[in-house]
């Protein structure tokens, strides 16, 4: 029974979920409200958009630890140029970033497929090299509140519908919900009802197979890592919104969480395995976990403890089910 | 030796030559294949069979020699082309897509060639439903292939080749993964291809499968085609006489039982170990060879595997040289002279990425180590060379990794490493799996020559009955964990024990 339950990768995933919000609902009752929800709904919009581009990079095979620099550094060059030229246009804002992360991603796409570099050196490089560049380019500049076009402010406070409490104040669920969703079936789409998707799948799995089956394997890499680029933009600038900032530090991490939800959703870092529903409930787990141990009692220094644990967790759980599913037995009948 | 063909001729290769450098790979080669034509190419390995196939479906370019395909003149035979004239090749790696279902797996081809941009799940089932329908197999669509036993993978592969309305399907040893099952059902695959007018071209070094399914043989050596034949027309020993180009001296092992009856190394009381074997009792005398042989399944590999440490038993005694002993673990089962040859070598048999030298004396590392109890390399290259003359391995240096020598001369480095731990009691299972006829013979006589010259106690464990009749004195016959006769090879048939330790009879041979 538990084996069978372990195989369905997502509906443990989904009872895990309900498992967390019992715990923490019965620790306070204030985590299961609506405002809560909406609110971590907002700030992880963005870990949620990231995740889906990373499992589609890891269901082929490769990997990118460039995203986040390249959303800083899209987000820092659209936001300059619309202070310099004092432009307040949000699509503007959006075009420049995502248009720039394509380009980053191509970089990345252009050694990974021509020069056959492994992605994980490749991203690796262009991690440093975006993030360095940042520095060099801003000149350690970075942008704060009073600075930001105004549309920054009223975008990130966009809500699709807004309940007001008894008390007065305000709460609503974020247009950046619509936006994720769109990337979430957008995605979906792709992998599940295009030959693009199939060839994503196809090179993860067995790459030398695909290239015999006629695959273009070069315009598909191009795809994804271009694609990645392309969410990294968009997530940054929503990110710039809420945090109404572009900190350009130096200090710049390789996004774990985004990693740990992917591979607790079922993504596997050999390639060619993973869903969307399962990256989705892998970020809503990973949601759950970042923002309320605090409701626990747990500060936010244990954040970082509990997601490597969750990483490992996530990674012996996929172990287990592959060990369980290679006992092939014969399903022929004649 | 030309036989006349009647129908249409598929594939037609006319006197090629293919180089490597300086090797010349393929030379004047000629061969026909005819509609619906069930056709076996055997040879040794690195004869050439694998290039030959290579050159037929346009994945090498022969340096001269014509190809005609369906009657069409190829200059340059092209991947597409043969593709396009309806030749489908099966690696033996099979080329599936492990993360995706069978039905994707099946269809993908034909996906891409459509060329089509949207797909759906109707599409895919179409597409794969058809062609298992052809084969009149029933497979569970949506299962992902990676979940699958090696005999069902095989036939989504030739499923896969069905959708192209394909003319000849061309596997590279198809059965050396399966079990006896699977293979049998593979050949009532290949029939029914037969039925529809879809040849078969199969590359194997397995005699007992070439005179099981084949019509036409063609057999290769060292790039040279020795001859084509109609199964019928040949024999075993014929069939090994054309690949390896010399008469194979085939005696049986005798041994005077009587003369040696105190000579007792290994003896064996009502083992017994639950859901593995029951009620074991065998004595071995020095300079006995010994088979067990029995179904997969039968218990054999468990009870030799407790032997050496690796499989305790629950119950029962074991007795070295006449006394009792707890052998607990193989350091136990070597200090007390037993050595195990396992039957998998590349992954419990050697290093592969070792040189040969280290590979022969690990076992007896210790006795190569200088005053500082440092390791002698001299000492190693000594040893090593010694035995690299005595069983007459190939090898390009001593230094050479494991991985650039042939199958049956890793073999031999293999068992040459057991051999250097001096046993007296030598278990080896299945010691000639995957080897060419003519290294297999090469390793029988270093078997039987250990057990004449060191008075060696050998056991071989094998499920191809013709090795343990042609190599033992005595033969144990298991089935379901227990040992269910013993008979003498020089009293007994290979038919009458395929069918005691299978409850029914071999169909042909």
């Amino acid at each position: 029974m538990l084996k069978k339950v372990l195989n369905k990768n997502e509906l443990f995933l989904f009872l895990i979920i309900i498992l967390l919000i019992i715990i923490l609902t019965s620790f306070n009752r204030s985590f299961l409200t609506l405002e809560n929800w909406f609110d971590m709904i907002k700030n992880n919009s963005g870990m949620m958009i990231l995740a889906i581009g990373f499992l589609v990079i890891l269901l082929s095979g490769g990997i990118d630890l460039s995203f986040t620099s390249i959303g800083i550094f899209c987000a820092f060059i659209a936001t300059d140029v619309l202070v310099s030229k004092n432009i307040n246009n949000m699509f503007l804002a959006f075009a420049i970033s995502c248009g720039l992360g394509i380009l980053m991603g191509a970089v990345n796409a252009f050694f990974i497929s021509y020069y056959k570099i492994p992605p994980l050196i490749t991203t690796l490089a262009t991690y440093a090299v975006y993030n360095g560049g940042l520095l060099v380019i801003s000149n350690n500049r970075s942008f704060y509140a009073a600075e930001l076009p105004l549309w920054y402010k009223k975008f990130g406070a966009m809500n699709i519908f807004t309940i007001t409490k008894p008390e007065g104040d305000k709460y609503g669920l974020s247009i950046y919900f619509l936006i994720v969703i769109s990337v979430i079936l957008f995605t979906w789409f792709i992998l599940k009802y295009t030959m693009l998707g199939k060839g994503i799948y196809a090179i993860g799995g067995n790459i030398e197979s695909a290239k015999r089956s006629g695959f273009n394997i070069v315009k598909i890499q191009f795809f994804i890592y271009c694609y990645m680029g392309f969410l990294a933009g968009i997530a940054a600038i929503m990110e710039t919104s809420i945090l109404q900032a572009v900190v350009v530090s130096g200090v710049s991490v390789v996004d774990l969480s985004v990693i740990a939800a992917v591979i607790l959703g079922g993504g596997r870092l050999s390639g060619g395995y993973g869903k969307i529903l399962g990256t989705v409930f892998g970020v809503i787990i990973l949601m759950i976990l970042n923002n309320n141990l605090i409701l626990i009692g747990l500060s936010s220094f244990w954040n970082e403890f509990v997601i490597g644990f969750v990483i490992i967790i996530g990674v012996i759980i996929t172990s287990i089910q592959t060990k369980q599913k290679s006992r092939g037995i014969s399903i022929i009948k004649i | 030796m030309t036989n006349s063909k009647i129908g249409k001729t598929i594939l037609d290769l006319r006197n090629i030559n293919k180089f490597f450098g300086g090797v010349r790979a393929l030379s004047d080669f000629s061969m026909t294949i005819e509609e619906g034509e069930i056709h076996c190419l055997v040879g040794e390995n690195g004869s050439g069979k694998s290039t030959l196939i290579k050159v037929a479906s346009g994945a090498l370019k022969a340096e001269s020699g014509d190809i005609y395909i369906n009657g069409n003149f190829y200059k340059n035979l092209h991947i597409m082309d043969a593709i396009k004239e309806g030749i489908q090749v099966i690696y033996q790696d099979l080329s599936l897509y492990t993360n995706l279902t069978i039905a994707e797996n099946i269809a993908m081809n034909q996906l891409i060639e459509k060329n089509l941009k949207l797909i759906n799940s109707r599409i895919i089932h179409n597409i794969s439903k058809e062609a298992i329908n052809e084969l009149k197999i029933n497979l569970d669509l949506e299962m992902v292939v990676e979940n699958l036993a090696m005999g069902d993978k095989q036939l989504v592969a030739i499923c896969r080749a069905l959708t192209h309305d394909v003319k000849l399907i061309i596997m590279d040893e198809p059965t050396v993964a399966l079990t006896r099952n699977e293979i049998e059902l593979l050949f009532k695959v290949i029939l029914s291809l037969k039925e529809k007018g879809i040849s078969t071209l199969f590359l194997s070094h397995k005699l007992s499968e070439v005179f099981q399914i084949s019509e036409e043989v063609t057999i290769i050596r060292d790039g040279l085609k020795v001859g084509e034949f109609k199964t019928n027309e040949l024999d075993n020993d014929k069939l090994i006489f054309y690949m390896i180009g010399k008469k194979i001296e085939k005696e049986k092992y005798s041994y005077d039982e009587d003369k040696n009856k105190d000579n007792v190394l290994l003896e064996v009381t009502n083992l017994t170990k639950k859901n593995n074997f029951k009620n074991i009792n065998f004595k071995l005398l020095a300079g006995e060879i010994i088979g067990i042989t029995g179904l997969l399944g039968s218990g054999r590999t468990e009870l030799a595997l407790s032997i050496f440490g690796l499989n305790k038993p629950d119950s029962g005694h074991i007795f070295i040289e006449g006394e009792k002993v707890k052998i607990d673990s193989p350091q136990d089962a070597i200090k007390l002279g037993i050595s195990f040859f396992p039957s998998d070598r590349t992954i419990e048999g050697l290093f592969m990425k070792k040189p040969v030298d280290i590979n022969l004396i690990i076992t007896v590392i210790k006795e190569n180590l200088n005053k500082m109890g440092l390791i002698d390399f001299r000492s190693i290259k000594s040893r090593a060379k010694e035995q690299v003359e005595d069983l007459n391995i190939k090898i390009p240096s001593l230094s050479a990794q494991i991985t650039s020598l042939s199958g049956g001369n890793q073999q031999k480095v293999a068992l040459g490493k057991w051999i250097s731990t001096n046993p007296k009691i030598f278990i080896l299972d299945s010691p000639t799996v995957g080897v060419d006829i003519g290294a297999k013979y090469n390793v029988y006589s270093i078997i039987k020559k250990l057990a004449i010259e060191q008075n060696m106690g050998i056991i071989m464990i094998s499920d191809e009955i013709r090795e343990v009749m042609e190599n033992c004195n005595k033969i144990l016959l298991m089935k379901k964990g227990e040992i269910i006769d013993i008979v003498y090879p020089n009293k007994t048939s290979e038919n009458e024990i395929f069918s005691k330790i299978s409850g029914t009879s071999l169909s042909n041979n």
